[in-house]
């Protein structure tokens, strides 16, 4: 009998793959670095700020919002988070928290402090320190705080300035910003010397902070490209290759390289009018955080003409900024952090779109990638990565004209998020696209 | 539902009764109290000292006392089984766990938020499948593969059940996953206050031969069940009701009582 | 009822009818500043006469309007008090100051923002830490927030009308803590629900009032010939928010709640701003430093190379300490409002230290809601029951 192999409607780029093999190589490397008497750290999602600090250090970091995703859709999130149940923390909690904290109580609780056996892609390793961030929301860095009862580690909370978008062009407001940026950092660059007992090369730091800066430029033009039509890159490759550029996994110049390479990928499928799908027949945008464990789904959207072009703002390079005639590499890091969110705040400000940082990013998505519709999947245990998606599609609809789909998920419940649902509800919302696709024509707009 | 128990000052137990609750709980009471004195050939002026509890213990008018059914479940339990450490009572409504010491509850945590994690699951579940709650434990036992019941949610259980008859699946095997389904969750509520043996299954649902056996295997340990697992918490409140007179007895007090009178209850006196 | 409502009735006339001091000087010519958090330094409201008035929530009001911009697993207690602005509830003010404390506290104010139209909007950003520059930057902030209000009013905030604006509101805080005095002895001469009360009436009246409210009631309180019946529970309740008689009532049923340590509770008066060269330091100082709300990043060991848990708990939590003693208190309970992130994280951690002291304690959690009194009363007594024998 001859099993036909199914093809794959999203055409994956090639660039793609190497760089998403990045991520496993992390936790690898995290376990080899504790083996070997070397520091390695766990981290949090920090945007730019404390990562290079670390790189120039090499001071391995994992990071376990990213492994709460892995041990989600490889399916062992349960046991941790009953675990975490049973400690007493609340269940309306973080799922990434919950099972970190679960995850803690079983290595230093149960086994004394050795990684447990069953933990996916070789565990998280017992830490030096914990680096937490205050960007995003509350819980980032309250959860290292409370893993504080299970480990004795020191935690160093990154602060993140979150400004009004009226309020940041008060005179004087963006420099106080970066002044507190600059400040905690250097502090920061001293405590972590305090805790490796080695002192930072601020050559190395400088080289470090531009190639970050330099990748993540290439990385905003790649996703610029995507504007083409056809698409010529899917929102899971996007996902798939993030890594190297949001928290800067693996080796810095490779990542840059392998940037060009995608690069000149994409760049060619432009020039060949080359959609990702065979058939775009609608662009979607897709907000916040995807579905980690059921990304096949999209496949499935494919099939039906569904393009995703363009995503998740929280996990785009911040738009490039001229930080050529900054010679403080810890200002250039400060400046280059701050800018991934206050780099829409002008726009947005002109717009009168006050409604939040994350959500201005949208209309500017929806009216430059030209999309028929968003696709909202707002989470039940991660209140900050949802509670701006309502707005998003009110703000979408009443700008734009461009509608938007709901659908519910959670980032480690993953039975809350129900594909064949979600596939039911496609079809009606395509004649959804097709008839606000007219009243974009009649009232003007080019898309 | 409504239950009543009267015990006499050496502890032996005069009568009890279980009627079905309905909203007029003040009328209820009544009513069940003059069965349960019937049955004991007593009137309503020979009760010492009467404590009430559950969820309409506000609404008994001749109640001396109220007591929360945590305390007097803790109570109940332990005078059944005087090395009980750890109860789990799961109700029609909600499920409690219970820490117990010297017979005495020492901390506890309740589930009455949602459905799935009490017996409801299984009643909806049952009306479902077309089966009588009665019968779901023992067919459940017959059970040969493991389904897992993914969803979190009663309703979506319901329709998750049906879409697995539809597929073919076994009622018996679908039936041991709803039962599992219903341990896990009351197992993840038992855990956070941590499992210490003896361990007592009681309530309503500690009657269905399934759920003894998915709780068991949920906790990886044994479960004593009483002979009348809906009585506990009646039960208990007796014992607490006599322990409190035979103190102010002791003591030479006198304690506060209500009037001994059982009047028809209007819904809004 | 009495034809001159002073103290305890005057609070109990305010709590029921919150907005109708702000109505009555808004009619006057004053303007009203609304704000829904502690947060908010006020001082910088009253030193240019502007009239603050906290945006509290309501249990009783269902909440309906709030569904188009907040989803459900959201704050329940930001979520009803944005219902109620959006049901124009607080269509007296002139204004919003909004802040940074909680996730909930940032996203509401931006939906607030959009869809309401008041004259004047700020909202001011808060570090998470207190490390030296956090407390620079929150300063800035609150240079920020000046410019806007001098924008707004077209006065000048000078260094001595906002001296003054402090020493009232330190007055105030004084005599909370005066108050707070009065629950001490056994039976306390002030309950719970009465606190709650007086100080919820404090959010709704300009300082100078709330003052004069409060030499009222001490006095009348101090002169009690008959206090409240003693319970043989005295609780502490820690919680972000709790500033509901209804709530309040179902743990005094059985017991005298004799600390409440929440907004609504004694959390915005425990301690007094420091008269410092540029008043602005002192500010930043107190509202940082000096509030302890859990979403301020405490630890012992600031960036220091060991951790030790115990004197971590110890500079989270050690004021509770002398509470817990002063106010011999034999429970504490940790009333988590649902969803708040902050106050959730810290509760294993506060069992810990309750633990070491020896103070029985327990976690019950609510919604903000009518619906969430039954079961609460439920646990409350439960818990009561276990620490009475």
């Amino acid at each position: 009998m001859v099993v036909e192999k199914k093809k794959k409607t999203i055409n994956r780029l090639k660039s793609m793959y190497p760089l998403r093999a990045k991520v496993n190589e992390t936790y690898l490397k995290s376990v080899e670095a504790i083996q070997a008497g070397k520091p390695a750290v766990w981290g949090m999602l920090n945007f730019y700020y404390g990562d290079p600090i670390l790189k120039a250090m090499d001071i391995e970091v994992v990071y376990p919002e990213n492994y709460g995703a892995i041990a989600a859709a490889v399916g062992v999130a349960q046991q941790y988070l009953d675990r975490a149940d049973a400690e007493g923390f609340p269940t309306h909690l973080c799922g990434y928290s919950l099972t970190t904290l679960g995850y803690a109580t079983r290595m230093m609780k149960e086994l004394k402090g050795q990684i447990p056996p069953e933990a996916p892609f070789g565990g998280m390793p017992k830490p030096l320190f914990l680096m937490s961030s205050a960007a995003i929301c509350d819980a980032r860095y309250k959860w290292f705080q409370a893993l504080g009862r299970y480990m004795d580690v020191p935690v160093w909370p990154l602060e993140a300035p979150l400004p009004g978008i009226k309020e940041f062009f008060i005179e004087g407001y963006y420099d106080q910003m970066v002044k507190l940026g600059v400040k905690h950092l250097r502090d920061f660059v001293a405590f972590v010397e305090g805790m490796v007992g080695k002192k930072m090369d601020w050559d190395k730091l400088d080289k470090t902070a531009n190639l970050m800066i330099e990748v993540n430029r290439i990385w905003h033009e790649v996703n610029e490209l995507r504007k083409a039509r056809p698409c010529p890159m899917h929102s899971r490759d996007f996902w798939s290759a993030m890594p190297a550029a949001l928290f800067l996994a693996g080796d810095l110049e490779d990542s840059l390289r392998l940037y060009q390479d995608m690069y000149k990928e994409v760049k060619d499928r432009v020039n060949r009018h080359v959609g990702t799908i065979p058939d775009e027949k609608y662009r979607l945008v897709f907000a916040e955080l995807p579905p980690w464990h059921s990304l096949g789904f999209f496949d499935k959207l494919a099939e039906r003409g569904w393009n995703f072009v363009i995503e998740s703002v929280g996990y785009h390079p911040p738009i490039p900024m001229d930080l050529s005639k900054v010679s403080d590499p810890l200002e250039r890091i400060t400046k280059f952090s701050l800018q991934f969110l206050v780099g829409y705040y002008e726009d947005a400000q002109k717009q009168n779109v006050l409604g939040g940082t994350t959500a201005y990013p949208y209309l500017k998505y929806a009216t430059e990638w030209k999309c028929d519709g968003a696709l909202l999947h707002p989470l039940i245990s991660c209140r900050s990565a949802s509670t701006h998606l309502p707005y998003v599609s009110d703000m979408l609809m009443e700008k734009l004209k461009v509608p938007s789909l709901s659908i519910e998920g959670d980032i480690v419940d993953l039975r809350l998020f129900n594909p064949e649902d979600a596939l039911a509800k496609a079809e009606p919302f395509e004649e959804t696209m097709e008839y606000y696709r007219r009243m974009r024509k009649e009232e003007g707009f080019d898309w | 539902m409504t239950k009543v128990v009267l015990m006499d000052k050496s502890s032996n137990l005069l009568s009890t009764i279980k009627g079905p609750t309905g909203p007029e709980h003040r009328q209820l009471a009544n009513e069940v109290m003059r069965q349960a004195l019937e049955q004991a050939s007593l009137q309503i002026d020979d009760m010492s000292y009467i404590v009430a509890t559950g969820y309409g213990r506000l609404n008994v008018p001749f109640a001396d006392r109220q007591i929360t059914e945590l305390s007097c479940h803790a109570r109940g339990v332990s005078s059944l089984f005087p090395n009980v450490r750890t109860a789990i009572d799961i109700g029609g409504q909600d499920a409690k766990c219970m820490k117990i010491a010297n017979g005495r509850l020492i901390s506890f945590v309740m589930n009455d938020k949602c459905a799935a994690g009490t017996g409801r699951f299984l009643e909806v579940t049952a009306a479902t499948l077309g089966i009588r709650l009665e019968d779901m434990g023992d067919i459940s036992l017959k059970a040969t593969q493991k389904i897992q019941i993914s969803n979190l949610c009663t309703i979506f259980a319901q329709q998750e059940v049906v879409a697995l008859l539809s597929r073919g699946e076994k009622l018996e095997n679908i039936l041991a996953g709803l039962h599992d389904a219903l341990a896990n969750r009351v197992a993840a509520l038992a855990r956070r206050l941590g499992i210490e043996p003896d361990l007592v299954l009681t309530g309503g649902v500690a009657k269905n031969t399934g759920m003894v056996r998915a709780m068991k295997e949920s906790l990886g340990c044994e479960m004593l069940v009483p002979e009348e697992p809906l009585l506990t918490g009646a039960l208990g409140a007796a014992i607490l009701a006599k322990e409190t007179y035979v103190k102010a007895v002791a003591a030479g007090e006198t304690l506060p009582t209500k009037s001994r009178r059982l009047e028809k209850a209007t819904f809004f006196s | 009822m009495s034809e001159e409502n002073k103290g305890l009735s005057k609070a109990q006339a305010i709590y029921l009818n919150r907005s109708q001091r702000a109505r009555e000087l808004k009619a006057a010519g004053k303007k009203i500043i609304g704000y829904p958090c502690v947060y908010v330094p006020l001082e910088m409201l009253t030193a240019l006469d502007l009239v603050p008035y906290q945006t509290c929530g309501d249990i009783k009001e269902p909440v309906t309007e709030a569904d188009r911009a907040l989803p459900h697993s959201f704050c329940p207690i930001m979520r009803n008090c944005l219902d109620c602005a959006l049901k124009n509830k607080n269509d007296f003010l002139d204004g919003m100051v909004t802040i940074h404390s909680s996730d909930p506290q940032e996203k509401t104010a931006r939906v607030w923002e959009s869809y309401t139209n008041y004259p004047y909007f700020h909202f001011i950003d808060m570090p998470i830490t207190v490390r030296p520059e956090a407390l620079e930057y929150f300063k800035s902030q609150l240079n920020d927030f000046r410019k806007t209000l001098e924008a707004f009013t077209g006065k000048k905030l000078s260094a001595d009308k906002l001296e003054a604006a402090i020493k009232s509101h330190n007055r105030q805080r004084t005599l909370v803590r005066e108050l707070y005095e009065l629950t001490k002895p056994s039976p306390p001469l002030i309950s719970g629900t009465e606190m709650v009360q007086v100080l919820k009436a404090l959010t709704s009246l300009p300082v100078v009032e709330g003052n004069a409210l409060l030499t009222e009631t001490i006095s009348e309180v101090k002169n009690r010939t008959a206090g409240h019946e003693k319970k043989s529970a005295r609780l502490l309740i820690w919680s972000s928010t709790l500033d509901d008689t209804d709530i309040m009532q179902v743990f005094e049923a059985k017991a005298n709640v004799v600390m409440n340590e929440s907004c609504g509770g004694i959390r915005a008066y425990r301690s007094g701003v420091e008269f410092t060269a540029d008043p602005l330091e002192g500010l930043a100082n107190y509202y940082l430093n000096e509030i302890t709300c859990a979403r301020t990043f405490r630890q012992a060991t600031l960036g220091e190379t060991r951790k030790d848990y115990a004197r971590d708990l110890q500079s989270r939590f050690g004021y509770l300490k002398g509470i817990i003693k002063e106010w011999k208190i034999n429970g504490a309970i940790m009333l988590l409002v649902r969803y708040c992130d902050p106050f959730a994280f810290e509760m294993p951690s506060l069992k810990d230290y309750f633990d070491s002291l020896g103070a029985p304690s327990t976690y019950i959690e609510y919604d903000y809601t009518t619906g969430a009194l039954a079961p609460l009363r439920t646990r409350v007594e439960a818990f009561l029951e276990t620490i009475s024998q």
